[in-house]
């Protein structure tokens, strides 16, 4: 399963439970009606509830999500490097990388901004990182997975955007 | 402004068929050169976003004037200047076949470049005339508001929040919520502006002497603060028109309250700086702005979550609503935002990013906010108009064929984009990686049945003119 198909899974169940909570809202219409001052004392308490429910839930997803940057630390970008340059319409690349090791891919530009977007064999981007030009932007990575990975362009760069790729595997 | 609302509509009809036959083109429908897509898409990605801005600022200036009368002759400088730079842009793509995107990243429009140098000139003057445009209307909305609610710390609510007592003692009254919304657009706005002028102007430079040098990452960062933040306040323009309309088909009344007032400063605060989440995977940011491009993407749906909408869905509980073409649009306004909201978070969190980072996820929260979302606030304010100008509504099974097309289509064209972004499709792409191609067929499907809505609520929306037209003569 791709890592982002619970993240599609998850954002549908959200959509669907708003779409019926605001239906079920809009058909309270056809009830008897309430005056305003009374639904708004009910309401504001309500709101109370629902503002720390979101404060609750931002506060999970950013602790969450904070370990899990992918930025690395100075500590985690001592493994292995390998160079990857980006120009149009191409990517110069390492033919091999090793498996189960750190490793830090070095990504620069030599024209204008790119993506380095990592596939594996299934399709599924499971990196990325801009390749910009003056600038050296490091990929910390661990392969679990040997095989043959696709790399494409993931920042529009022009009129053969979609047709640059390079590939590589992983060993 | 009507001038501006009609200009609006019109640049959004032309970018909306503009965008089915991008659509067509990935799905195989149709085939045309890749400069051709890239040219179109630039001009799609551009046009629309000044289409919805055009008529957020005319509705805006409309409710606004009304509370204090502004100056017509800047309102129709500012007016001039965005259309000139509309006109800059499309001549830019036609004849000129300009692609490097709305976001022209530099250096991408001088290197590789498979235009003529002219149309890169054409296009940066353009969106620098617009930007110009964008400049004068946001400095004019800035002085209506100061001038009528006794500068920013009146416009701003400070008393009401923080002296709560005695300002209702005082008898003043607290500026209504559309005020808000005008006065978050100005600053947010001139903010932006100065912003996307500064890397405009560095860009024509460059063009005028490619010697001068650009650093590519201050360029990004300019561009991304100017784009994002624009593209944000054609919401926060259009929400004015919910807190003016809705209130009338509720029967009830949509106050400013110290928590509005907060929320409305969140807004301000975060708006301006949740651009960061575009440069999530450009790793020699500094790593404290990654971080506070989260945290400020998460804030920034406190404001409209907790009250706008949840105001909105309380101003209808137990209402005696009248439901019209109107505030059907204005209420399914509000889901479609939430929706998009919920999208956007997702996206906006920085683990989840790197694998939908310029996948198809991106412009499936974005169309689902700007078309499930603004465009539907700007439907409702037009319908809005012409039911209190013509006492008539709608009949409900067009409300039915028009929701159908437009909901029915919309969802089914928004879905390809979520399920293909989560397939790790990438996004601006002529050619598509599979399953691309077949979900942008049936994704096309969608937008021919979006378009057979938008259809119906012009033809609806000319009937209603009409009927006012006949209505008025003697």
């Amino acid at each position: 399963m791709n890592g982002a198909s619970p993240v599609l899974i998850g954002f549908l169940v959200a959509a669907a439970a708003i779409l019926v909570v605001m239906a079920a809202i809009a058909r309270t219409t056809i009830e008897p009606p309430e005056t305003q001052a009374v639904v708004t004392s009910a309401g504001y308490q309500l709101r109370k509830g629902w503002l720390w429910a979101l404060a609750a839930a931002a506060v999970v997803a950013l602790a969450i999500s904070l370990p899990s940057f992918p930025y690395g630390k100075s500590a985690t970008l001592t493994g292995q490097h390998f160079t990857v340059i980006a120009s149009q319409y191409s990517f110069e690349l390492p033919p091999v990388v090793p498996a189960g090791k750190n490793i830090v891919f070095d990504v620069t530009s030599k024209d204008v901004n790119h993506g380095f977007g990592i596939y594996d064999e299934r399709g599924h981007l499971i990196a990325q990182v801009q390749a910009m030009p003056d600038y050296v932007n490091h990929l910390p990575l661990r392969f679990s997975v040997k095989g043959h990975y696709v790399v494409r362009c993931l920042e529009y760069c022009g009129i053969a955007h979609a047709a640059m790729q390079g590939a590589f595997e992983v060993r | 402004m009507w001038a501006y609302l009609v200009t609006g509509i019109a640049v959004f009809a032309l970018m909306v068929l503009v965008g089915l036959a991008m659509r067509m083109e990935q799905a195989h429908w149709v085939t045309y050169d890749p400069g051709s897509f890239y040219a179109m898409m630039t001009l799609h990605g551009s046009g629309m976003i000044v289409a919805l801005a055009l008529c957020g600022m005319g509705g805006l200036w409309f409710i606004m004037d009304r509370e204090r009368p502004m100056d017509q002759g800047l309102a129709w400088s500012a007016y001039a200047l965005i259309v000139l730079g509309v006109v800059a842009v499309i001549l830019s793509v036609f004849p000129g076949h300009f692609g490097a995107a709305w976001t022209f990243l530099f250096p991408l429009p001088f290197v590789g470049a498979t235009w003529p140098n002219w149309a890169t000139g054409t296009f940066l003057i353009g969106v620098a005339l617009v930007m110009l445009g964008w400049t004068i209307f946001c400095a004019q909305l800035l002085g209506c508001v100061l001038s009528k609610y006794g500068g920013l710390r009146g416009a701003m609510g400070w008393d009401l929040v923080f002296h709560h007592d005695a300002f209702v003692a005082s008898g003043r009254p607290e500026p209504p919520p559309a005020a808000f919304a005008a006065l978050i657009t100005a600053v947010d706005g001139l903010f932006a502006a100065a912003g996307g002028m500064l890397v405009g102007v560095a860009l024509i430079i460059h063009w005028l002497d490619p010697s001068v040098a650009i650093d590519p990452l201050w360029a990004k960062n300019l561009t991304y603060l100017f784009g994002h933040t624009f593209a944000n306040l054609t919401i926060y323009m259009a929400i004015a028109f919910v807190y003016v309309a809705l209130p009338r088909y509720a029967q009830r009344e949509w106050h400013t309250s110290a928590v509005l007032a907060i929320a409305w400063w969140g807004t301000l605060l975060f708006v301006a700086t949740a651009y960061f989440h575009h440069l999530y995977m450009d790793f020699v940011q500094p790593r404290g702005v990654q971080y506070i491009g989260e945290v400020a993407s998460y804030l920034a749906a406190f404001p409209p979550a907790v009250v706008t909408i949840f105001g909105g869905a309380l101003l209808i509980y137990r209402s005696r609503m009248r439901w019209t073409m109107s505030s059907m649009f204005m209420y399914a306004g509000l889901i479609g935002w939430l929706i998009g909201g919920v999208g956007a978070l997702i996206d906006a969190t920085i683990p989840v990013n790197v694998s939908l980072h310029n996948t198809l996820w991106v412009p499936a929260h974005f169309h689902t906010y700007l078309l499930e979302g603004v465009t539907l606030f700007v439907f409702g304010w037009i319908f809005a108009d012409l039911e209190v100008r013509t006492g008539v509504v709608s009949s409900l099974a067009t409300r039915w064929i028009a929701g159908l097309g437009i909901f029915g289509g919309g969802a089914v064209l928004l879905l390809g984009w979520y399920v293909a972004g989560a397939a790790s499709v990438p996004r601006r792409y002529a050619e598509e990686p599979a399953p691309g191609p077949a979900i942008a067929a049936w994704a096309s499907v969608g937008a021919i049945l979006l378009i057979a809505g938008l259809i119906v609520c012009l033809i609806e929306a000319v009937r209603l003119a009409r009927t006012r037209s006949a209505a008025a003569t003697p």
